[in-house]
């Protein structure tokens, strides 16, 4: 009997082969077992034999018409392998694939096929790239050819194997075959070709120049690298949806008009949110863990500051549908925006007299600027879109709406402000936050003097706070339940009101507030925190333990949420934002805070970029909806190479001097000096062309392509993977072959 | 033209820089040097003369010697070294690799005794174990034949029909340290018998392998290339033999010397100066009316098994001459010399081992044994003291 | 660009090599250092006219068999121990003949350490115009994974089947001694490093040594795509020193190492060949402080 092997440099062939013969010599048998040895290395493919017989063997030759061929790698599986194999022989494969797959192919031969690879992988028996598998398939060897187990753990003790005898198990107990071993045809077999007529050879002394080898090493491969395009914190946190990465990239590789066009295919309101965005995109940035998180929101700032994002003009649409947007904040904004540039014709109703919700009644000017919100408005309405301002709509008139136009988008925001149900709240002098925001911002500010205590740990406090300060206040003083950390407030926010002078006092909840007919005096009591509730954050506890401190004015900031009284009569806010009625089916979406309760400006650009497209999509238009990525998907820190980056700090925003900003409400935060700090960027998962790949590939055979990227030589590729670990950013992987 | 009194040692060196300077209008010439006794006096020599295109590099070993050769020579210029004995044996690696590089380096080597126990004198033992190397392998006579040796051999291994290392092979201090009126011809005459060195397969700027893997396949295409080549040096040999005489007005020696064969029937076979002693015996034999002749193999590799073959059919006595011993079998010209003749009686004699100074009582007393022979005995060892 | 790994134009340009050193179709491993260093030496040659000589080695192995061949420049195959002095006849040869030919001895660490050192040291003292490069898998990798002079303490290999106990020779301070006009290690994993090096040890005249840490996964027992990883860590660790001695005497050390006992405890626990035995690392770490301390005394006093 005679059998051959087809394994790869590295797989451990010649000890299967040993393995067998060892089998066999435990029978009584005379045994001989022997590899090829060539020039090859580890990963190239290669041939052991194993000869039995019941006599003396005298036969030295290799094995060129096998009675059975083991296949220890399943991508060396094709003609030549199974050349001269005797038909009726037992062909042994290691492959994941069914038994079926294999026997169609291999008809003429006995198939055999067990998964080695993983159960040898399993075993922890190699490497990532190689896996030995011989020990592993020798024991599927031995089921197939009806050795008993126990044979085998004998043999393998006696190898000194026994540590992979387990998987030889695995091996014996899986392996799926057909029939009982049977004698290979022998008759059919024997017309042993003709020697091949030998190739000329070139004379030494005329060898003057040497051609390249025509092997092709791709052969050796068993998993292969490719360029993917990995999903970025940056991106995949940004509420907005926005292409974080993208336009961080194209300041740094194109300047600003195309990271300006980058900004502009999800959002118009990109210097807003470069001044007013909490910046989730900078907490999920991998570069925190080096040296602090590329400041995403300065450049978003910088590039809008320099380039107006919204310049595409509107598509031309030969369907275009008539659409209200109630509610001219950051959602309506963002839908109107969405809907106008694919070429629909948006009205958008504003019950104030200026477009912009509570970008312009809520946030204090020295964050927000008019003139830039003005821009970015102007810039919508330059698409076409209609504004109707002055008006706060009836349930009644909504009702009409929706009848009136193709779609309505509600976008109305949080309307209705929490209070506070403890003695002497109505006292003068006890004022919403939001109110007092918006006689600051729109009725030509809100003076006032004495201490002022602000109740809440949110935006809203802080901006509540800033603009009491900037309006006269003796003293203001932030009191939250919980402590600083827990505030949801900007954290930059908290910082530079303190810094300004405003003090916080946690772990404080007013119980009554005292005064004759002007609040004099709070009642707090003193916070415990309890377990951690849903929101992750520790319960407080109120305790019995009380104070009082003397204060002039009170500001709420205790929280907001959605008024759905505004929705006409029988209206139902479904999930999804989608707002049903009882009698008909209004083509209408929430958008916003309205919708998701969420907050933020750039949750509500999202939210109104979302409603658009889902209005579309009701409307029968094949429209893109914009889905929030999954977080859990972003390439994480640890896919990073942070070896390949130098150090360098953020560049920080500049800020205005305290004295100077507390004269009045000029803009605080004056943004980057200028656009390089996009060049911190890892640009995570987006290959940016910097050659690692091409400079670690040991064969030298990754090329630059002409346009943009590179290509792998696939046919000489050996797969070892480098490339792939190598690549400072994630965007590559290795693929099984 | 100029006749010197001069060592055979600073004849090879000579005749070696005469060759190196013919390449200038080459690639020029160079070659590593290490000294060993009794060769020393030839690379001192060598390093002591000015080369207008040549460089000798003074290395760190025999092995790195013949390495520095091969550079120099697949660089393409001409490359001489000089070695001996145990150097030989050190060196033995680069010696078989220049040889299958396919390179004319064309080194002197004096016969000396391998060893330990140390022994300085002369044995043809170190290069007779480089026989299977590749090379070409001449065994001198006299000064004058080492001179004009180490010129013929780089026509020789540079012919393109040869393209083969030479290994010029003299007796240590019989030859190497002995002064003799030596004939050198002039740089002019040697530019004119020595054309440029253009080597086919020299390393330029192109993408080549040079001794690279070789598969079973390729190995025996080069092999007989290779023993090819060998087989077409004694008719190349012939037409240098016919240009030197031309040139120099005097011929190199066949590759095997006859000296009174023509009607010889006890016949001497020798190599190097054992067989000027053999000479001198021959004649008193032929005083003494026993018709006895001499020959001399002065080319050993490749073997001259036609001259042999054709010198010694059907003479009666051979004794072949062996100044080395391969223990276990006898002396390896013997070894080789007595399957050409099989109707001779062939007596194996080894004289001189270690340099005894072989004189010729010693060779008067072989011939007697010779012809008091009935039959081939074993190999004889004759102690000469 | 702060964001970019330093490449400093290693990468393809217009200067590059019509064709590379090490061509596609050669018989390394995958993942082979020595095949790493090769393709980053072909793009620091550039344009420059050179000859290789390259001794019995996996170096050479991999070029393929006649009459093809993977190595895009003319090599010569040398004998084991003669890389270097093959090289200097070539060497002569070309300055004679007034041609700028780059000579290159490309050998493993058998052929420099071990059998090569004589020939080495030779070259060395002679002051040949041969660049000397050893590219240095601590094993005899092509004869399958014997100790060498090279081979780290703790490191088992089919000779040392109980890890070997001795260290590894210093061999840019035994090459350094020689007083050659340069000396330098090479980092795979800083590109920009190492091509600045190449090209002034092509450029520099008199005998240059390179000698580059080159990760051998199969005798390393390690993956593959790691190996880059691999020569990180030996250089924060301080194992692999980058540094650089001009004429025998200036030293620059050119990346400053952490000296960090995680570096070392990762870069043993991620090759099988440390694996095998109990490896002290408290002794390690010792030994690569006093190496540093040694180096750091020569650099300060140069």
């Amino acid at each position: 009997m005679e059998i051959r092997l087809h394994g790869r440099g590295g797989q451990g062939g010649v000890t299967c082969a040993k393995i067998l013969a060892a089998i066999y010599a435990r029978e009584g048998k005379s045994v001989q077992t022997f590899g090829d040895y060539a020039g090859e290395r580890s990963g190239a493919p290669v041939r052991a034999y194993t000869r039995v017989e019941d006599g003396r063997i005298t036969n030295r030759n290799k094995v060129y018409r096998p009675d059975h061929l083991l296949v220890l790698d399943p991508t060396l599986l094709g003609d030549e392998v199974v050349t001269g194999l005797k038909p009726g022989g037992t062909l042994l494969i290691n492959s994941p694939e069914p038994l079926e797959t294999h026997r169609a192919r291999f008809g003429a031969f006995r198939v055999a096929v067990v998964d080695a690879t993983s159960i040898a992988r399993a075993h922890g028996i190699g490497t990532r790239s190689v896996v030995i598998v011989n020990t592993t398939i020798a024991g599927a060897w031995a089921k197939v050819m009806n050795v008993p187990l126990d044979r085998v753990e004998e043999v393998y003790r006696d190898l000194g194997l026994l540590s992979n005898f387990p998987a030889a198990r695995d091996a014996y107990e899986s392996v799926r075959f057909d029939g009982a071993p049977r004698a290979a045809d022998a008759t059919a077999a024997d017309a042993a070709a003709p020697p091949a007529e030998l190739p000329k050879v070139e004379p030494l002394v005329e060898h003057r120049s040497s051609p390249p080898t025509p092997l092709k090493t791709g052969s050796w491969r068993t998993q292969t690298p490719v360029y993917t395009e990995h999903l970025a914190p940056c991106s995949a946190w940004c509420p907005a949806g926005n292409d974080a990465i993208g336009f961080v990239q194209a300041l740094a590789r194109e300047g600003e008009e195309q990271a300006a066009a980058v900004l502009g295919g999800t959002t118009p309101l990109a210097a807003v949110c470069g001044r007013v965005c909490p910046a989730p995109c900078m907490e999920g940035c991998n570069r925190a863990e080096l040296d602090g998180a590329v400041n995403i929101r300065g450049i978003e700032r910088w590039i809008a500051d320099h380039v107006p994002v919204a310049r595409r003009r509107p598509a031309a649409c030969a369907d275009s549908k008539r659409i209200a947007i109630v509610g001219s904040g950051p959602a309506g904004l963002s839908a109107a925006y969405q809907l106008a540039l694919l070429g629909h014709a948006v009205t958008i109703f504003e019950g104030e007299d200026q477009l912009g919700g509570v970008l312009r009644t809520g946030i204090p000017t020295y964050r927000l600027p008019r003139e830039v919100l003005d821009r970015e408005i102007d810039a919508i309405l330059a698409l076409g879109v209609e504004a109707r301002c002055g008006e706060f709509l009836s349930r009644e008139r909504l009702a009409a709406l929706a009848e009136e136009y193709d779609g309505l988008i509600l976008a109305t925001g949080l309307q209705k402000l929490r209070t506070l149900a403890v003695p002497g709240a109505d006292l003068v002098g006890i004022e919403q936050g939001i109110r007092y925001l918006h006689r600051v911002n729109l009725e030509g500010g809100a003076p006032l003097s004495g201490e002022v205590f602000v109740l809440g740990g949110g935006n809203t406090a802080m901006d509540c706070a800033r603009s009491a300060l900037r309006s006269g206040a003796d003293r203001v003083v932030v009191a939250y339940r919980r402590t600083r950390k827990e505030m949801p407030a900007i954290r930059e926010e908290i910082e530079e009101a303190e810094l300004e002078g405003i003090e916080i006092e946690e772990l404080v909840a007013p119980v009554a507030f005292h005064g004759d007919g002007r609040v004099a005096e709070i009642e707090f009591a003193e916070v415990d925190l309890g377990e951690p509730d849903e929101s992750g954050r520790r319960r407080p506890l109120i305790s019995e333990r009380t104070f009082r401190v003397p204060c002039d004015h009170v500001l709420l900031a205790l929280g907001q949420s959605g008024d759905l009284s505004l929705l006409p009569e029988g209206w139902e806010l479904a999930e999804d934002g989608r707002l049903v009625a009882p009698d008909r089916a209004p083509v209408a979406y929430a958008a916003g805070d309205l919708a998701t309760g969420d907050g933020t400006v750039t949750h509500a650009i999202g939210s109104g970029r979302r409603a658009a497209g889902l209005l579309l999509r009701a409307l029968g238009f094949e429209a893109e909806v914009f889905e929030r990525p999954d977080r859990s998907k972003a390439v994480p820190v640890t896919d990073i190479r942070l070896d390949h980056f130098g150090r360098a700090a953020a560049a920080a925003d500049r800020h205005l001097p305290v004295p100077e900003r507390l004269n009045g409400f000029a803009e605080v935060n004056r943004g980057l000096a200028d656009g390089l700090e996009a060049h911190r960027c890892f640009s995570c998962g987006h290959c940016t062309e910097c050659d690692t790949c091409l400079v670690y590939c040991p064969e030298g055979i990754i090329r630059r392509r002409t346009e943009r990227g590179y290509e792998v030589d696939y046919s000489y590729c050996k797969g070892c993977g480098i490339c792939v670990t190598e690549c400072p950013r994630s965007a590559m992987e290795m693929q099984s072959s | 033209m100029t006749v010197e009194l001069l060592s055979a040692n600073h004849a090879a060196a000579r005749a070696a820089a005469l060759a190196g300077r013919a390449n200038r209008a080459g690639r020029g010439f160079g070659g590593g040097v290490y000294p060993i006794t009794p060769q020393t006096e030839c690379i001192e020599l060598l390093c002591r003369q000015e080369f207008e295109k040549g460089e000798i590099v003074r290395v760190e070993s025999e092995h790195s010697a013949m390495a520095v050769c091969m550079g120099v020579s697949l660089g393409g210029a001409r490359a001489f070294t000089a070695s001996s004995s145990n150097g030989l044996a050190y060196m033995a690696e680069n010696v078989v690799s220049a040889a299958l590089y396919r390179l004319p380096i064309v080194m002197m080597a004096v016969n000396r005794t391998l060893g330990p126990p140390w022994n300085i004198w002369v044995d043809h033992g170190d290069t007779l174990m480089l026989r299977d190397a590749g090379w070409i392998q001449f065994y001198c006579e006299d000064n004058q034949e080492v001179a004009d040796t180490i010129l013929l051999a780089y026509r020789l291994a540079e012919d393109a029909r040869v393209l083969l290392p030479v290994m010029v092979c003299q007796d240590a201090f019989v030859l190497s340290h002995t002064m003799m009126l030596t004939d050198l011809p002039s740089q002019e005459e040697v530019d004119a018998f020595l054309p440029p060195l253009e080597l086919p397969h020299a390393v330029g700027g192109k993408p080549v392998t040079v001794g690279g893997l070789d598969f079973p396949h390729e190995t025996e295409v080069h092999r007989r290339e290779h023993h090819e080549a060998m087989l077409r040096v004694p008719a190349v040999y012939g037409e240098i033999q016919d240009e030197f005489e031309r040139r120099f007005g005097r011929r190199p020696a066949d590759r095997v010397e006859a000296y009174r064969m023509d009607d010889a029937e006890a016949v001497f076979v020798s190599m190097g100066t054992t067989a000027s002693t053999a000479k001198a015996v021959v004649d008193a034999a032929r005083e003494r009316g026993v018709k006895a002749g001499s020959l001399r193999v002065r080319m050993f590799r490749p073997f001259p098994e036609d001259l042999l073959a054709t010198w010694l059919r059907g003479r009666e006595r051979v004794a072949v001459l062996d100044r080395d011993l391969c223990p276990g079998l006898g002396g390896v010209l013997w070894s080789e010399v007595r399957g050409v003749c099989p109707g001779s009686l062939v007596q194996n004699y080894m004289l001189g081992l270690g340099g005894g100074d072989i004189r010729p009582e010693h060779l008067e007393q072989v011939l007697d044994d010779l012809l008091a022979r009935a039959a081939a005995g074993e190999p004889r060892i004759v102690e000469v003291g | 660009m702060r964001s970019e790994p330093l490449l400093c134009g290693l990468a393809q340009s217009e200067d590059d090599r019509p064709e590379p050193v090490l061509r596609a179709g050669n018989t390394n491993c995958g993942g082979c250092g020595m095949s790493i260093a090769l393709n980053m030496f072909s793009r620091a040659i550039g344009r420059r006219r050179v000859q290789m000589v390259i001794p019995a080695c996996c170096g050479i192995v991999t070029a393929g068999a006649y009459p093809f061949s993977a190595y895009g420049a003319p090599v010569v195959a040398s004998t084991f121990a003669s890389a270097a002095a093959v090289a200097s006849g070539l060497a002569r040869v070309a300055r004679m003949n007034g041609e700028p030919t780059r000579v290159v001895a490309w050998a493993g660490d058998g052929g420099t350490y071990d059998i090569g050192m004589a020939t080495v040291s030779a070259a060395a003292e002679r002051n040949e115009d041969v660049l000397f490069v050893c590219y240095d898998n601590e094993i005899y990798g092509n004869t399958g994974g014997q100790r060498s002079s090279a081979t780290p303490a703790g490191a088992t290999t089919t000779t040392t089947p109980r890890g070997k106990e001795l260290e590894k020779k210093d061999i840019v301070g035994i090459l350094a001694a020689h007083r050659v006009p340069y000396c330098a290690t090479v980092s795979l994993a800083h590109p920009e490093d190492a091509l600045r090096k190449f090209q002034y040890a092509l450029d520099a005249p008199g005998f240059r040594f390179l000698h580059v840490l080159s990760p051998c996964p199969t005798g390393w027992k390690s993956e593959p795509a790691e190996g880059i990883e691999l020569v990180r860590l030996a250089i924060r660790a301080g194992l692999f020193p980058v540094y650089e001695v001009f004429d025998g005497f200036r030293t620059v050390i050119n990346v400053e190492p952490e000296l960090s006992p995680t570096a070392l405890e990762r870069y043993f626990a991620l090759q099988g060949r440390f694996r095998k035995n109990a490896v002290d690392l408290g002794r390690i770490q010792e030994m690569i402080e006093r190496n540093w301390k040694h180096l750091r005394a020569r650099a300060r006093d140069a």
